[in-house]
């Protein structure tokens, strides 16, 4: 059975990015609505896990973990709100949202025909880094007892998730278990490399295009502009025959 | 001909399968990925419905696309080019967003299902939502409007549509209004202004707005303004839809109707922000409300035609609807159960069957219900697994059960036979109650489905019975078979029927025929023999974030979930205990790895 977690070691390296992030209202505000959409989102993919899962007893444990993921989705939701509403000036953003392209829950993991052992491990290796880090954020937030009373009980959820899902890993899969959590942890590293290298992708795309916009755009927004013009308000007639072109994607 | 009719990437994207010009099936992506709104390429709904329809891709005559997708790349492109260099910020995204995917659909198509490029054919956007209006509706002539955000150019469409004696098809569209210059993005900007989601939250503007009044009526003139021709014109410097993705009304428009709302603010009616928003809501849905009867009142006097087809998102909106069928001259208004962009699947494969390929005209039978079936035996099984008391009764024994259950004040998980295509839960994967007092409704909003107290529930009720309860005007009952219009409760019912009547008196009442769906209809004559009143409350099965649920697993872990005291799937009952087995605490995990086997107690 793992232990109680205290932070990867890696999240310990990044406390002061942590604290710096958690020290600002605004940033704050927006780390709990983010955390908000990926328990929600997380709590509708084990919903999904529950509904698939031709195990009994993991379909009523999917079911209690899908209920606590969601509640702790609404329990950040409404923080948020309360935060946003004790904001009186808002402020500029360094950044809106999360640059790093996400998925839908779980890391964009596919739960239909996913078998329940890569699930569990999945599952668990996700769950265990999460208490680690909420166990950060949790001292953190030490200004902020109602932030830090949120992190404390859904920390207590969590270390349950950590456990049910390593112990009925073992269960399922009493000889591979092992097996089945290193392959999860390097799942999640492969999936991290590729969040952060779209995400770099879609910086060096943005830019290049962005080039583009500026250096060979501008004739062909004149043009545009100028035939925006002349075109004729209100209703435009149908040519006959316009929609008699059925292979034309144009 | 076997044609098949895929609709993406914008909205809930849909597959529909048409065998020798009939429908076979159809569902949209979000059903059966269980992501609300799914707009991703639908593969899982393809392969549903060809294995439904026992079709192999090769055997497919042609595989039809809902819009034409360089058109709708020109469109985007022309519109960051017309607004540079404003769109500086917006066109690398536009243009990494529609060069990844949405252009390609012919060879993504063709590479998904292995058929040849030349299978492969398109449909105009707005001929899509035309076709699925009047080639699925019980009428042989008909005057056609669509109406929605945008398609490739156009945003709202008018024309007319005829079956000829001999079997020939005409869908002739005479007209168009074009892009920036959209009923439906006017709506949405509004819907994003009042802290609602875009693309999902229409309705909810629609409601709000019968709490307040349409005192910005001289504002929404700035915002749009009518031609000599009849149409309208949006005036650009209020919006920014159509020049950034990010946000769609301008500062400009903040300092004609004040500051925006938070989405996370609780909208206080009895405060004087929470008035604003409720009477922004309310200016908008008039000035909707008004073009529509005047645009259709127009189609009336230059087709001469006394039935209108009305499909495109904006069709969704009831109470728009009511009032053109009662103002426009039109006798019949016909509105899909799916008008908006899944509804194009249906309506493509319709198209290209008597346009493209010239079949003879066929009817199209008069349901939603095109989706996967339930199967009962799939719940009885879970249920007995998890040690739920589950009975499998004879039909008409578990009609008369769940009747007693929902005269009882239980509420009831509803799921029979294939479900719906669009986006209302029109009897046949519905949560059912008592319509009678404004309790239910608290308790449905507050246990189930999570929402804000202005928003509505709908009663559904015979059509025997429609006109005792509901003041329908003529035509009315065909608006309300898939739930399409908002009609007053009769004033002397409201006070029995408070759960399903909205602050206005109105409700957007079904309308249920024993032909379409036999089951509900029993059960509603069933209930009205115990309570006296043959109307309950149906409401979409489903809680909030969630699409309506399609297999009974997803019905049973959503009664496992939310405060539903029955579910049924077919003749099969299930019926939570009346007190829950203690637990320990989760520390506790030999007990919840181990005991809880069996027990039903999670």
């Amino acid at each position: 059975m793992p232990a109680v977690t205290r932070g990867a070691p890696l999240d310990r390296l990044m406390r002061p990015v942590h604290r710096w992030v958690w020290r600002d209202r605004d940033r704050r505000l927006r780390k709990l609505l983010t955390f908000a959409d990926v328990e929600t989102d997380g709590g509708r993919d084990i919903v999904r896990a529950a509904e698939v899962t031709s195990d009994p007893l993991l379909r009523r444990l999917y079911l209690e973990h899908a209920i606590d993921e969601l509640r702790h989705g609404d329990l950040f939701r409404r923080r948020g709100a309360a935060l946003s509403r004790e904001r009186r000036t808002p402020r500029n953003v360094l950044l809106d949202g999360n640059p790093l392209p996400g998925g839908h829950g779980l890391d964009d993991l596919s739960i239909d025909g996913e078998p329940d052992h890569r699930l569990l491990a999945f599952l668990h290796v996700a769950e265990k880094a999460a208490a680690g880090r909420f166990a950060i954020y949790r001292e953190l937030v030490d200004d902020d007892p109602e932030t830090r009373a949120i992190f404390e009980q859904i920390l207590r959820d969590e270390v349950f998730h950590m456990n049910y899902t390593y112990t009925q890993l073992t269960r399922v899969s009493p000889r591979d278990y092992r097996r089945h959590v290193w392959h999860a942890r390097t799942k999640r590293l492969w999936n991290r490399y590729l969040r952060v290298a779209a995400a770099i992708a879609g910086l060096a795309g943005s830019a290049m295009l962005t080039v583009m916009y500026f250096v060979l755009l501008p004739p062909f927004a004149w043009l545009a502009k100028r035939a925006e013009r002349r075109e004729p308000i209100g209703w435009t007639p149908i040519a006959p025959g316009r929609a008699d072109s059925p292979r034309s994607q144009y | 001909m076997k044609i098949l009719g895929i609709s993406a990437h914008y909205h809930d994207s849909a597959a529909a399968l048409v065998v020798d010009g009939v429908p076979v099936c159809a569902v949209q992506e979000e059903r059966l990925s269980r992501r609300k709104n799914d707009a991703a390429f639908p593969g899982r709904a393809i392969d549903w419905c060809l294995a439904h329809g026992r079709v192999e891709p090769e055997e497919l005559d042609a595989v039809v696309f809902y819009e034409r997708s360089m058109l709708k790349f020109e469109r985007i492109l022309t519109c960051a080019l017309r607004a540079f260099p404003r769109s500086w910020r917006s066109f690398p995204h536009a243009i990494r967003n529609t060069l990844g995917e949405k252009v390609w659909m012919r060879g993504i198509i063709s590479s998904y299902l292995g058929v040849p490029r030349q299978k492969i054919f398109f449909t105009d956007h707005h001929a899509s939502h035309a076709a699925a209006a009047f080639l699925a509706a019980p009428t042989r002539c008909a005057a056609i409007l669509t109406a929605d955000g945008v398609g490739e150019w156009a945003t709202l469409t008018a024309g007319r549509g005829e079956r000829r004696p001999d079997g020939t098809t005409e869908i002739a569209l005479a007209r168009e209004i074009r892009f920036p210059h959209s009923l439906g993005m006017l709506y949405s900007t509004f819907t994003a202004y009042l802290g609602f989601a875009v693309n999902e939250d229409e309705y909810k503007v629609m409601g709000l707005a019968a709490y307040g009044r349409p005192t910005m009526l001289d504002e929404m003139q700035k915002l749009v303004r009518r031609t000599p021709d009849g149409a309208f014109t949006l005036a650009p410097e209020y919006f920014e839809f159509q020049t950034t993705a990010s946000r769609s009304y301008s500062s400009k428009f903040i300092d004609l109707f004040g500051p925006a709302r938070s989405p996370y603010d609780p909208i206080d009616l009895e405060s004087p922000e929470g008035r604003r928003f409720a009477d922004c809501a309310a200016s908008v849905q008039r000035v909707l409300e008004d073009l529509l009867v005047d645009l259709a009142r127009q189609l009336r006097r230059d087709t001469g035609l006394s039935d209108l087809c009305f499909g495109g998102g904006v069709a969704l909106n009831g109470v728009a609807n009511a009032r053109v069928l009662a103002e426009s001259g039109f006798e019949r208004v016909f509105v899909p159960p799916a008008p908006g962009d899944a509804g194009c699947a249906l309506g493509a494969a319709l198209y290209a069957d008597r346009l493209y390929f010239h079949q003879r005209d066929r009817d199209v039978p008069d349901h939603p219900f095109w989706g996967p079936a339930v199967d009962a035996e799939e719940l009885a099984r879970a249920a007995r697994e998890d040690g739920q008391p589950v009975e499998e009764l004879d039909d008409p024994a578990a009609i008369e059960r769940v009747a007693d259950e929902l005269a009882a004040g239980r509420i009831v998980g509803w799921m029979e036979g294939a479900c719906e295509f669009g986006p209302r839960a029109l009897g046949h994967r519905s949560i059912l109650a008592a319509p009678h007092a404004r309790e239910m409704r608290d308790r449905l909003n507050r246990d189930i489905k999570c929402r804000e107290e202005f928003r509505p529930f709908a009663p559904v009720v015979p059509i025997e019975s429609a006109d005792r309860y509901f003041d329908l005007p003529p035509g009315g009952a065909r608006l309300a078979r898939f739930m399409s219009g908002v009609f007053p409760v009769r004033p002397e019912w409201r006070s029995r029927l408070a759960a399903v009547t909205h602050v206005d008196g109105s409700a957007r009442v079904q309308v249920v025929d024993r032909e379409m769906a036999p089951r509900l209809h029993a059960l509603l004559d069933a209930y009205g023999r115990r309570t006296g009143i043959p109307v309950l409350l149906n409401t979409s099965f489903n809680v909030a974030g969630e699409p309506i649920v399609t297999r009974a697993l997803e019905g049973y872990s959503t009664f496992r979930r939310a405060g539903i005291d029955v579910l049924a799937a077919g003749s099969t009952l299930v019926r939570k205990p009346a007190l829950a087995p203690a637990r320990p605490g989760k520390e506790d995990i030999a007990w919840w790895s181990e005991s809880v086997a069996g027990s039903g107690a999670v």
